[in-house]
């Protein structure tokens, strides 16, 4: 029996548990059918732990998303004199209004979008925008352009969560290697990328010396302390991982491409106390400098698909009002297309936020297409901390000045 | 038993401190830290060699090895997968078919005059292809990491990979081995050779050129992407240089270009008019700016910084960084010299430099099997599929910025990885062990589904059309002359039949052996002796003391003498956890 089906058996709904709170309710709950194991006592201590259910998702798209290419600005002439060649033609377009349209690959968008669950944030950026694919993401995990900061805006936004950062697992980070974006000053991100591989290989006599590995309590020096740290972690989290992501491959539709995300819907479904996720896609498939036709129609395509997906997941396990999934990339092309049939770094992007708390439609005003910046650039409109300013203040509920320092206007496409 | 050397990490005094340390402050110890950092580690046999000439002639013996004799090295023999219809190799799929339908074949494939799918082949030759340099490249992965190991000259390989993470490409983007494998070599013959001529090479280097678009940077239409990344990544670092500098340096690289394995330069495509780069003007070529920016002394300290981070410690003060560029200006970007001054130096023997490198996957691999004796890269786990697992795939590392490296090797699931690769290594699954190569994946049911009757269509459908994704269904609509999904199982195919197999052994070394030539006659001893052997940073108390009641218990006694003849197994289960502790991932 799994936790969750545990858990219908008492006859609660996930909500009332949360109203009862405390840790100690699930285990007596689940102290009724027998001894708990380990990673259920886990799970159901989890679902006491996320006071709120408001979960975050950030899917980053690195490489540098076109976004004129993504949200076209078809009804403007300046666009296809720009790109006359890769411009997306008006029959190709999936028609917003009489300027915008989806990129045809955006099917998936599109539908979401009609539902009324699509924020678009146009000409997102900053000001004096760097062109280096690993500078000017390190600005947006850090928010901090042209300066830095030893924590990501995540990690900190886990801290304003969770000043004590006693929240077990509240960071998860779905990559090879942790994101400078959940870095934060006490929360352990659990960081990983396949399940399946998740979970320490040990042959049964092996099990007595395993807690004994980490034992060290005088580290030589601050790598080693590191490496301490992540081996208590990496203890904790893999069984209740592996156990999440085996009962969520049981029920998944297997015919959905949801890329990273599927192991998103796999903790959420596990009741996770996990607020925020961070996806960073791999590879970095968006620096189109050439031929990027069919590359970004291609690429646009799987993403589109695994949004939608994701939400159709998250319907299905009940939980599609909980989370908002934000999609941004490190900046933007080059308006005019270069001769390689492709597009150079540039500035301003588009960027997507979406979720059933979110009200649909545009924001931010679209950067002119006739007036460039800074050889043949877009010129950013809309203050990348907006938005992380409206994700942490309007739906995570906490002070976004103790996140980014100072106070940024919301752009508002929070449901109240 | 003898006495062993101890943990003897420098006084505090050392850290930073360049000078030189003195003979009679060497030992084994330091021999081992010396060995671990400049190469990947060893047996005791060829630590207590190095510890025997002194520390100045060890340290000469690793940096100046051209003369010493390499006789286990073996030169990479092809599968014969490549021949020359595929020299203009297409970007695309589409550019392949486009290509086809343009001339009548493509990659020396004809269309089929009639019938259904008349660029069927055509499909299958570009599918073809890249799954064969894939393949190849995983046996170029297991031909490097074989000289890693059986090299004599260690530190030519420890910096040729520093200089494949440093100056990255990717198979991937790439799509030929043999460019790969040309820039291995490259990699290897200027491994610590002059900086500034390393520089060079790379941007005539055909992996290197196309993998930054050289073929598109012309005159009056340069690309950018080599420009930035050879000032950003290579070189200098960001901020020491306007973007005006990136256009400039694009400008004076137009031109540049390969010819299949060739560098060649295309004089009406070079822009020769004159540039302002950096501050100086002239009718620079490439070469031109890749001087300039050697002369920039930000180049130097960037550079030496690099170089140390990888070999000795990430952490580096400003002070320390500044010596070492100074070093490495003075020799004029001779790696030597550098190599040289920190090999030998206090700060490497330091307490901050003990203990303060996190081993890369590859590293971690390739010691953990000089550390068990055995001469070659095992077949069983696969050393590609390993490596990947802890987080880097040797010949595609993630991005032109390499692998970020240091702490980011470590997060709770690379750190599992580690450990269950040790196990993978010690007690390979030999049954339950499947070649990855002879596997399409998900693939894999196209060819049941064919072989059991089905025709293309019908094979290649999902089971449930109403739940295929929008891009399945624009596919089945838009393909009528070929099926790119079935191109990619038959072209898994056509590769798999001419790849020469990797060898499937496990790894061969014996621990039983090992410990009692090490002295070891109690269970005890023998952990003690594994611990002393495989780790730099020493075990925890509660550790060691755990591993020695887990190994009574498996022997069945306290007695290696009683349990000689059955012990391996659980010594192995015992170094494995060894090999799984946080201070085995230190050196």
């Amino acid at each position: 029996m799994t936790t969750n089906e545990r858990l219908r058996d008492t006859g609660l709904s996930r909500r009332e548990l949360l109203q009862l709170g405390a840790g100690g309710l699930g285990l007596g709950l689940l102290g009724g059918v027998g001894p708990v194991p380990p990673v259920l006592a886990q799970a159901s201590r989890a679902v006491a732990a996320n006071p709120t259910g408001k979960i975050l998702v950030v899917f980053e798209w690195f490489g540098g998303n076109d976004g004129l290419n993504t949200v076209v600005p078809y009804g403007d002439a300046n666009y296809y004199r720009h790109r006359p060649t890769i411009g997306i033609k008006e029959a190709d377009v999936i028609k917003i209004d009489a300027q915008f349209g989806w990129h045809k690959s955006m099917e998936g968008m599109k539908h979401l979008f009609d539902d009324g669950k699509v924020a678009i944030v146009h000409g997102v950026g900053y000001d004096q925008p760097s062109f280096s694919h690993f500078t000017s993401m390190s600005f947006w995990h850090t928010a901090a352009p042209n300066s830095g900061n030893e924590y990501g805006w995540v990690g900190r936004t886990a801290a304003a969560l969770d000043s004590s950062g006693t929240r077990q697992n509240l960071i998860v980070n779905i990559s090879d290697s942790q994101t400078l974006a959940v870095k934060a000053a006490k929360h352990v991100p659990l960081v990983f990328i396949d399940p399946t591989k998740f979970q320490r290989g040990l042959f049964a006599q092996e099990r007595a010396v395993v807690d004994t590995l980490a034992a060290q309590t005088t580290p030589v020096g601050d790598v080693h302390r590191y490496v301490l740290e992540v081996t208590r972690s990496a203890a904790q989290a893999s069984e209740v991982v592996r156990a999440a992501w085996d009962r969520y491959a049981a029920t998944a539709n297997a015919d959905l491409r949801l890329l990273d995300l599927n192991k998103v819907v796999a903790l959420i479904e596990a009741d996770f106390p996990t607020q925020l996720y961070y996806v960073p896609l791999r590879g970095s498939l968006f620096d189109t400098h050439v031929n990027q036709a069919a590359p970004h129609d291609r690429q646009l395509q799987y993403c589109a698909d695994a949004i939608e997906g994701f939400f159709r997941e998250l319907r299905r396990i009940g939980r599609a009002d909980d989370v908002v999934l934000y999609v941004h990339s490190e900046f933007g092309r080059r308006v005019p297309e270069n001769t390689s049939l492709g597009t150079d770094h540039g500035t301003a992007q588009v960027n997507f936020v979406i979720g059933n708390a979110i009200k649909g439609g545009q924001y931010g005003k679209p950067p002119s297409l006739s007036d460039l910046v800074l050889g043949d650039n877009l010129e950013s409109t809309t203050d990348f901390r907006r938005v992380y300013a409206t994700l942490i203040e309007d739906w995570l509920g906490v002070d976004s000045k103790k996140v980014l320092g100072r106070p940024f206007e919301s752009l508002g496409f929070v449901k109240a | 038993m003898a006495a062993r050397s101890q943990w003897t990490p420098g006084p505090h005094a050392w850290h930073d401190d360049l000078a030189p340390l003195s003979a009679a402050d060497w030992n084994y110890d330091r021999a081992a830290h010396l060995l671990a950092h400049a190469g990947f580690g060893g047996t005791p046999e060829e630590i207590q060699a190095l510890a025997d000439l002194g520390v100045d002639a060890a340290v000469e013996r690793l940096v100046h090895y051209e003369g010493q004799p390499n006789p286990k090295l073996q030169p990479f023999v092809e599968s014969g997968l490549w021949d020359s219809s595929l020299a203009e190799f297409p970007d695309s799929r589409p550019e392949a078919t486009d290509r086809a339908e343009e001339h009548g074949a493509s990659m020396g494939i004809a269309i089929k005059p009639a019938g259904n799918r008349a660029l069927q082949p055509v499909s299958d030759r570009f599918f073809y292809w890249l799954r064969a340099t894939m393949l190849e490249t995983r046996r170029l992965g297991y031909w490097w990491a074989n000289r890693m190991l059986a090299t004599t000259h260690p530190l030519e390989e420890k910096m040729a990979l520093l200089w494949h993470g440093h100056f990255a490409t990717h198979e991937n983007k790439v799509r030929d081995y043999r460019k790969m494998h040309q820039q291995i070599e490259l990699f290897e013959r200027y491994a610590t050779g002059n900086l500034r001529d390393l520089t060079i090479e790379v941007a005539r280097n055909p992996a290197m050129l196309y993998f930054l678009d050289a073929q598109f940077n012309v005159k009056g239409a340069p690309n950018e992407n080599f420009a930035r990344e050879v000032m950003e990544l290579f070189t200098m670092g960001v901020g020491n240089y306007t973007e005006t500098d990136v256009r400039e340096c694009a400008r004076a690289f137009t031109g540049w270009y390969f010819d299949d394995l060739e560098f060649k330069v295309d004089a009406d495509k070079h822009d020769a008019a004159p540039k302002t780069f950096l501050g100086r003007s002239g009718d620079f070529d490439g070469v031109d700016v890749l001087e300039i920016i050697f002369e920039q002394p930000v180049t130097a300290e960037f550079l030496a910084g690099k170089i140390y981070r990888f070999l000795v410690r990430d952490e580096l003060s400003p002070a320390l960084r500044a010596k070492l560029g100074k070093v490495l200006r003075d020799a004029d970007f001779e790696v030597k010299p550098l190599l040289t001054a920190i090999f030998r130096s206090k700060d490497f023997y330091g307490p901050a430099s003990y203990g303060g490198h996190i081993k890369s996957p590859v590293e971690h691999l390739v010691a953990m099997m000089k550390h068990l004796g055995a001469d070659s890269i095992p077949g069983v786990p696969d050393f590609n599929q390993s490596t990947i697992a802890m987080g880097q795939h040797l010949l595609n590392p993630p991005s032109v910025a390499g692998w970020a490296g240091d702490r980011a090797w470590i997060t709770p699931n690379l750190l599992i990885a580690r450990g269950n690769v040790a196990r993978d290594v010690l007690i390979p699954d030999m049954t339950g062990f499947r070649d990855w190569n002879f596997s399409a994946g998900t693939d894999d049911v196209l060819g049941q589904r064919l072989r059991d009757g089905y025709d293309i269509g019908a094979a290649t459908a999902v089971s449930d059309p109403a739940s295929m994704s929008t891009f399945d269904r624009v596919a089945l609509e838009r393909d009528e002359k070929f099926n790119t999904r079935i191109s990619g199982y038959i072209g898994w195919e056509q590769a798999a039949r001419k790849l020469i197999p990797t060898p499937r052994d496990a790894a061969r070394f014996d621990l039983s052996v090992m410990v009692a030539a090490g002295g070891a006659t109690s269970a005890a001893e023998a952990v003690d002796y594994l611990l002393w052997r495989l780790l730099r940073v020493p075990a925890a108390g509660a550790t060691r003391d755990a591993l020695v009641k887990f190994l009574t218990n498996e022997l069945g006694t306290d007695s290696l003498e009683r349990a000689k003849s059955y012990m391996e197994d659980a010594l192995r289960m015992t170094a494995h956890l060894v090999m799984s502790t946080p201070e085995y991932q230190l050196v």
